[in-house]
């Protein structure tokens, strides 16, 4: 039995894959699918799965999102650069994948970000504010993940995705995954999880692991990967020799590319994988296809490793621009509308920085907060300890000052 | 491609070495519940046709990786029964100088890097070593074997991408036994074949039946010639059974005994002697003359590790880094 074939290398928009030629058994692949409902110009698709379901209201309503979330990240960059954050990695090109994915989630639902959801974090509804304090440094995470059901920022590459598998297997042992279809909810009535990566976490082993779990024991998560086409400087080429959306089939369960460009396609496609999650049919691999149009973080230049011509190319498919094209054609939105979400952006930007540059600095001790869960004695005497370090230094301090 | 033509010397030569697997198994087995060996063994019983079969398709300059139930593999690559014995027994003239044990066996100049017992460990060392063949130019490959189980684990997909996306000259050899322990595969795979896993890396799988020597050969060849040509890593899956628990301490109740009889008419040695003597390159009187010089061999290899030195306290800090 010969399972399998590779011919990636074939299919556009992906980039060659450096397979060898293909073996005995290996057909070529039919290119990959991209479901898209607005091509980059505004216009309309039809697809035979995926529908546009909302009206003139709600798309101005997810237009305003990815203009103030695009605010949001331009101002965080200036202000790191006037030092007044200590990192920021941006989202830009990014909006409509964090966006129509954040808006598809229902209140209930759980989310696993990594550190550049911004968009999400937008859409779950924390104040930017949360944010900009993890980034100026002055908290130690920056929210409570159950207020707004969005869990905390995770550096460690692709470790989200198996505490997000843990947590939905948790929904369903607590019973709140939908999987009656004839019980009084309709089978739909259920929670689910959905986990961030990138595409280079995708080479982690363990987003394998929990790839295996969540399919395994069906659990209710929906894994978004955003293949913004870099991982630092490391481009998708030099990761995977298939279209990452394959890969969910060598684990048996479904993988589905949007164009992460457009919101209402990764909308449309993430709130269908929920569904089947709360229906209790288990995860889906969704691959958002998008492009990092900034640096890897303000730490990075990007310049040094790859083409001004690849930006530019991305440009064109820009996630803004074609709402606004399709409002202003098919919806009558009119300068007005524009105007005023542009106000209000530069309002939201004024509060940014004023805001930022007055949080205030935590006293020291803080460190020790939210380390456990609940007091532990150990911490406690180190907590105490560095507190009378600190007081040794009180008279110092003092005539210092005077 | 057509298949490799196996001469009558090379069909008993792999009759040979899996007798000889078996029947090393079962001695080492008796030692154990004697007390006269320490430590504890992961047994292989049923799965020689798997060993036999991959290391029989390899050059002398390639190289496999193991786990921790390494015996058949060690044998089946032509190290010694009697330097594994030694290294069983602890003894200074192991193949390791009786500081690795069972679960670590091996001779990287015999073509076997000492055995890795961390499930999964030997995945990227694999890749690592086939890197190393195409760096250097060197015309090898690499067998890797690994259970069903270790294809769960995130160095499975970390060796095996990285190995696809390279092209490197690796076979990754999963033997399948169903167990991992006590878990039964089906609980723990929602595909239904490990070979399935290769489509998320762009590569070939492979599933074939692993108490079939000549299958397992033919499989191995081919993919390994893949390897050579640079086409890079296949995931090959043999269907296999161990007859014993995972390890001393298991008596394997977790399996119904139907199952287990009815994998034991699969039993790889004895169907390839029916066929060989079917074939008549193997006569009934040679059978009993290769039994009887095995447990020669196998008798001189315990009386002497029972007399060989143990390694000397002041050598407990060599062979600890290569240099
Ligand atoms: C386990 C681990 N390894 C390495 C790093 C360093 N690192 C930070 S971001 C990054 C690249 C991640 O790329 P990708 O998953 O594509 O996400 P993106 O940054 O493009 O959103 C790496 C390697 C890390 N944070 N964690
Ligand atoms: C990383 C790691 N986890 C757990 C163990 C304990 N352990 C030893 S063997 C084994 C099962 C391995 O099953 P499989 O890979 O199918 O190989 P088999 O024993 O069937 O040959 C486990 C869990 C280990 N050695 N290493
Ligand atoms: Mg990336």
């Amino acid at each position: 039995m010969t399972v399998n074939a590779d011919g990636a290398a074939a299919a556009a928009p992906y980039p060659a894959a450096p397979a060898g030629p293909p073996g005995p058994g290996r057909e070529p692949e039919p290119a990959p699918e991209l479901v898209q409902l607005l091509t980059p110009e505004g216009e309309p698709v039809e697809h035979p799965e995926y529908a546009i379901g909302e009206s003139a209201d709600e798309i101005r309503a997810l237009y305003r999102d990815l203009v103030l979330v695009r605010r949001i990240d331009t101002e965080a960059i200036s202000l790191q650069r006037q030092g007044e954050l200590g990192i920021w990695a941006s989202l830009l090109g990014q909006e409509a994948a964090q966006v129509g994915s954040g808006r598809a989630l229902g209140p209930r639902d759980m989310a696993f970000p990594t550190y550049r959801e911004h968009g999400v974090a937008w859409c779950r509804g924390l104040d930017p504010m949360q944010l900009f304090r993890l980034f100026r440094g002055v908290s130690n995470g920056g929210w409570d993940p159950a207020d707004h059901n969005f869990h905390l920022y995770t550096i460690v590459i692709g470790s989200q995705a198996l505490h997000a598998t843990g947590y939905a297997m948790g929904i369903q042992r607590d019973g709140a995954v939908g999987n009656d279809p004839a019980g009084a909810d309709g089978g739909t009535a259920g929670e689910a999880v959905i986990a961030y990566f990138g595409d280079g976490a995708t080479s982690q082993g363990d987003v394998n692991e929990a790839f295996i779990w969540a399919s395994v024991f069906n659990a209710p998560v929906v894994f978004f990967c955003q293949n913004n086409q870099w991982a630092i400087s490391e481009p998708l080429e030099k990761q995977s020799r298939i279209p990452l959306y394959h890969r969910a089939r060598g684990f048996g369960f479904p993988g589905v590319r949007v164009d992460g460009n457009d919101v209402l396609a990764c909308k449309a496609v993430t709130r269908k994988a929920l569904q089947a999650a709360y229906a209790g049919q288990g995860p889906t691999l969704i691959e958002a296809y998008t492009y990092r149009m900034g640096a890897h973080t303000t730490t990075d230049d990007p310049t040094r490793y790859r083409l001004q011509s690849e930006l530019e190319a991305w440009k064109l498919k820009d996630p803004i621009e074609r709402v606004k094209a399709y409002l202003v054609r098919a919806h009558g939105a009119d300068a007005g509308f524009f105007q005023q979400i542009d106000r209000e952006a530069d309002e939201l930007g004024e509060r940014i920085r004023r805001e930022v540059r007055s949080m205030p600095d935590p006293g020291p001790l803080e460190i020790f907060g939210n380390v456990y869960a609940e007091p532990h004695s150990l911490l406690a005497a180190e907590r105490d300890q560095y507190a009378a370090y600190l007081d040794s230094f009180a008279d110092t301090e003092q005539e210092a000052a005077q | 491609m057509a298949e490799a033509k196996l001469t009558p010397e090379q069909k008993l030569a792999m009759y040979h070495r899996m007798l000889l697997c078996r029947m090393f198994e079962e001695r080492v087995y008796f030692l154990f519940l004697e007390g006269r060996l320490p430590g504890t063994i992961h047994q292989s019983q049923g799965q020689e046709a798997s060993a036999v079969g991959i290391c029989s398709a390899l050059d002398a300059g390639d190289m496999i990786t193991s786990t921790h139930r390494p015996h058949s593999h060690a044998i089946a690559r032509g190290v010694s029964a009697r330097s594994l014995m030694a290294e069983l027994f602890a003894k200074e003239t192991g193949c390791c100088r009786g500081k690795g044990g069972s679960m670590h066996v091996g001779d990287a100049g015999a073509g076997m890097l000492p055995a890795i017992a961390i499930v999964g460990g030997g995945l990227p060392l694999a890749a690592g070593y086939a890197l190393a063949f195409r760096y250097l130019k060197q015309p090898n490959i690499v067998a890797c074997f690994f259970g069903e189980g270790a294809a769960n684990i995130g160095v499975f997909h970390e060796a095996v991408n990285m190995a696809a996306i390279w092209n490197l000259p690796v076979v990754f050899v999963c033997e399948n036994n169903k167990y991992a322990a006590s878990t039964a595969v089906e609980k723990v795979m929602r595909v239904k074949h490990v070979s399935e896993r290769a489509a998320a890396y762009g590569i070939p799988g492979e599933t074939v039946d692993g108490n079939d020597v000549e299958v397992v050969y033919q499989a191995m060849v081919k993919a390994g010639s893949r390897a050579r040509a640079g086409d890079g890593p296949t995931l090959l899956e043999l269907e296999t059974y161990r007859f014993a628990g995972h390890s001393r301490s298991d008596p394997g109740h977790y399996r119904k005994p139907e199952e287990v009889a009815a994998w034991k008419e699969r039993d790889p040695i004895a169907r390839y002697e029916a066929r060989l003597l079917a074939e008549k390159v193997l006569e009934p009187s040679e059978m009993t003359k290769i039994r009887a010089s095995i447990e020669l061999e196998l008798e001189t290899a315990i009386a002497q590790a029972e007399q060989d030195p143990s390694p000397k306290p002041e050598d407990c800090l060599t062979d600890v880094f290569a240099s």
